[in-house]
């Protein structure tokens, strides 16, 4: 009997992976929902160890070319005046307390005919005014905020990623920012590491569970002339794989499913925050990576316990505010923009989380929506780090979240040194910088120069850096240990000390950024590194110096 | 230290009807040229540097115990050498914007006072058993504070000069033995101050105001 089933069994598998087959070489046109969970369970991770691609590191061709892919289905970027790229056809709004409806439809009126007031979204002070995709947000934005009932308004600016990726293990000195910040000895001081801490990475996702999701994936274009603001619509098509059904394994090094707290997709608008990218799950990676367990059957076991992480008890909150290329391919209901951004930040806040890292950030015009909600989390009690951008060989312009962070006492701004203690070539400078950590730089130093931590396999991810001929649909299910670099690496550095400032006792925000800026090893930006023997002020390339975890976590005596 | 202060207002008051066997308030001839007294001595002081032993030890006013050997002349000048000891384990701070964060690592701290005091007692006529005292002088503090997770050159271990008032009353309770209620003000810098939460409360004083007991034994 169950041989003579079988075989319909079998060739109907047969059909349906033929069809499946053919439907990921694009010949599944067919517009399905956008991501359905199969279920939340996936085959075991594939583990491909170190990775000694250089390639996410800001200025990388590969980072322009993943910066130049516009999916075919969604609306394309505008630029701002100040080169600002925004979503358009909407207007984030703040309207002053006691503003009645009709105040609030008599201001949509007169800024533009085609405005209408969404349903105001989970986890925001704050309305979305829809407009025509065709109009100016920023104009539009001007005109609400020219009126006497209007806190607040601006563009819905896009937000993306501080980072730059590569790879090591950490008893053959690959991670090396690990001792440059003292953090061993830190280590001594509180081996719980954090275990009674919620660090919300609000980001890309994390690999934090298996799972099977379907999802479908449409054509795009990648711009021929790179990142241009506004693209050309012109370069090469690359074209839709049609449904795919994908597996997604969930980081083994960073723990059991235990250590995940209220995890939350604002780019999906699900509980299923997915890392699609490896951005968030790196930035986790370096915040709490499973450490001390090369021996005892935890974590990765094929490579010897893998990587370390600073706070590696903490519990981690994944918030996803950040779209990744494929969640643009796959047609995401939402993209990271300022107000994306400040829900996930109020999200955070609101579950408990006592640090936020903002691995991410923008240039252009302020955001007071942001600004809003960290000052609000931080009211909460939740310390915040932000990267402080990896624009300086950008013409180093003004970075946003961190300018922010440097106003407001309990959010910190951290810039990047590389492995010398020098300031990393991409790092921002500015009144903005607070602090520097380890952000890693490929320049001098080669892939090890980087961040390694355990991500997804990019090689197996990024699949649309590939010639059209060789495109194929992205795996989930395979891990490798990536060197990363940028001030996002950096940011997570300070993240995951801050967390062990808050299990020792130093609860308030504002006392966390004090006793991370009080006790930095000074750095001279006249001799490009830091060290206790430079008697240095501030300065713009490294804010106040370069993190000292076991110092600030073993703080003040009476007299020293 | 309250009983104690009670216990020595009794005996003061108790001390004109005890006093049947010496009344004069002048010199009087016969008493020794000098009198060697060793004292014992339990005080209760309350730093200067409140904040400071606030954010350590939860609290600024601690005990000290000590002793010492006072020399009494019969025109009743005084001079007493004094050594006492504060040791006590508290923790590690944060201080951040008047704040106090402790840190839960262990920290030992440890103050011996080496003071030298000179000054004047009052014999009083009607009260002969009653010796009100008052003097000044110097010292030298030894301070030395350790803490867990600390490397050795991370430790201190320093001395510095430090100043005194002190005033207070004698009642002989017996031939041979007084029991004495002062109160005593220190002024130590160039310890505190310079770095710690000290500096962060920008407290530079560890002396401050003890109230002290002492027992000499002795004529």
């Amino acid at each position: 009997m169950p041989r003579v089933r079988q075989r319909p069994i079998a060739g109907a598998a047969v059909c349906a992976g033929v069809f499946l087959v053919l439907a990921a070489r694009g010949y599944g046109q067919a517009p399905g929902p956008a991501r359905v969970i199969v279920d939340r369970f996936g085959p075991a991770a594939i583990e491909r160890g170190i990775s000694p691609l250089q390639t996410r590191a800001p200025g990388t061709p590969n980072e322009m070319r993943r910066r130049s892919i516009r999916p075919a289905s969604q609306a394309i970027d505008r630029a701002g005046r100040a080169g600002a790229a925004y979503r358009p056809g909407r207007v984030i709004v703040k309207f002053k307390d006691g503003a009645s409806p009709a105040a609030k439809s008599s201001a949509m009126s007169a800024v533009s005919r085609t405005a209408a007031l969404s349903a105001r979204p989970d986890f925001a002070n704050f309305d979305v005014v829809t407009i025509g995709a065709d109009e100016d947000a920023e104009s539009a934005a001007d005109a609400f905020r020219a009126r006497a009932d209007v806190e607040y308004a601006q563009p819905a600016y896009r937000v993306h990623p501080e980072f730059v990726p590569n790879d090591a293990f950490y008893k053959q000195g690959l991670q090396w920012n690990f001792p440059l910040i003292d953090l061993e000895r830190a280590w001594d001081i509180q081996p719980q590491a954090g275990s009674s801490i919620t660090v919300a990475v609000v980001d890309t996702g994390v690999a934090y569970t298996s799972a099977t999701a379907r999802f479908h994936a449409n054509a795009f274009r990648e711009d021929s002339d790179g990142f241009t603001e506004p693209p050309t619509g012109s370069g090469t098509l690359y074209p839709a794989l049609g449904d795919l059904t994908l597996s997604f394994a969930a980081a083994t090094e960073l723990g059991p499913s235990s250590r995940f707290v209220k995890p939350h997709d604002f780019i999906w608008d699900d509980e299923m925050p997915l890392d699609l990218d490896g951005h968030g799950t790196h930035v986790s990676g370096t915040i709490g990576q499973l450490t001390n367990n090369g021996s005892n059957g935890a974590g990765d076991t094929r490579n010897g316990g893998g990587t370390a992480g600073i706070a590696f008890n903490v519990k981690i909150m994944p918030v996803k505010v950040l779209d990744s290329d494929w969640d643009d391919i796959f047609g995401s209901p939402n993209v990271g923009t300022d107000d994306v951004v400040a829900r996930g930040i109020r999200y955070a806040a609101d579950n408990g989380a006592q640090v936020i890292n903002l691995s991410l950030g923008r240039t252009g015009p302020p955001a007071p929506v942001i600004e809003d909600a960290m000052k609000y989390a931080i009211g909460k009690g939740a310390f915040i780090a932000v990267a402080a951008g990896n624009d300086f060989d950008e013409g180093n312009p003004l970075e946003v979240l961190p300018e922010i962070a440097s106003r407001i006492p309990g959010a910190v701004s951290v810039a990047g040194v590389d492995r010398a203690k020098g300031h990393a070539s991409y790092s921002s400078t500015g009144s903005w910088v607070e602090v520097a950590a380890p952000g890693g730089d490929f320049g001098a130093f080669g892939a090890e120069g980087g961040i390694l931590q355990q991500t997804l396999d990019l090689d197996l991810v990024e699949t649309f850096t590939l010639p059209v001929a060789q495109f194929t649909a992205p795996r989930f299910d395979a891990l490798a240990y990536f060197y990363f670099t940028g001030t996002s690496m950096a940011a997570a550095h300070v993240s995951g000390v801050a967390a062990m400032l808050m299990q020792q006792g130093i609860t308030n925000p504002a006392a966390v950024e004090a006793a991370l800026e009080q006790f930095t090893m000074p750095c001279s930006e006249a001799q490009n590194t830091c060290s206790t023997s430079i008697a240095a002020n501030r300065n713009n390339s490294y804010g106040f110096g370069l993190i000292d975890a076991r110092n600030a976590l073993r703080g003040l005596g009476l007299s020293r | 230290m309250k009983t104690a202060i009670a216990c020595l207002l009794t005996l003061a008051v108790s001390a004109p009807l005890a006093a049947q066997t010496r009344g004069a308030a002048s010199i009087d001839p016969s008493d020794p040229a000098v009198v060697f007294r060793p004292f014992f001595v339990v005080s209760a002081e309350r730093f200067a540097a409140q904040e400071t032993f606030k954010a350590a030890f939860g609290g600024a006013i601690e005990p000290m115990f000590g002793g010492g050997l006072e020399v009494v002349l019969r025109n009743g000048i005084y001079v007493d050498a004094a050594v006492s000891r504060f040791k006590k384990t508290g923790q590690r701070a944060f201080f951040a914007n008047g704040q106090t964060f402790p840190l839960g690592i262990p920290l030992t701290a440890t103050l011996i006072p080496i003071e030298v005091t000179g000054g004047y007692r009052f014999n009083l006529s009607s009260w002969p058993r009653l010796v009100p005292y008052a003097g000044a002088g110097v010292g030298s503090y030894g301070y030395e504070e350790t803490s867990e997770f600390s490397d050795p050159s991370e430790n201190v271990s320093t001395r510095h000069l430090g100043y005194l008032a002190v005033g207070g009353i004698d009642v002989r309770v017996h031939r041979l033995v007084g029991i004495a209620g002062d109160v005593q003000y220190t002024r130590v810098t160039g310890i505190l101050g310079s770095g710690g939460v000290s500096k962060a409360a920008g407290e530079d004083d560890l002396g401050g105001v003890a109230v002290r007991l002492k027992v000499t034994i002795g004529r």
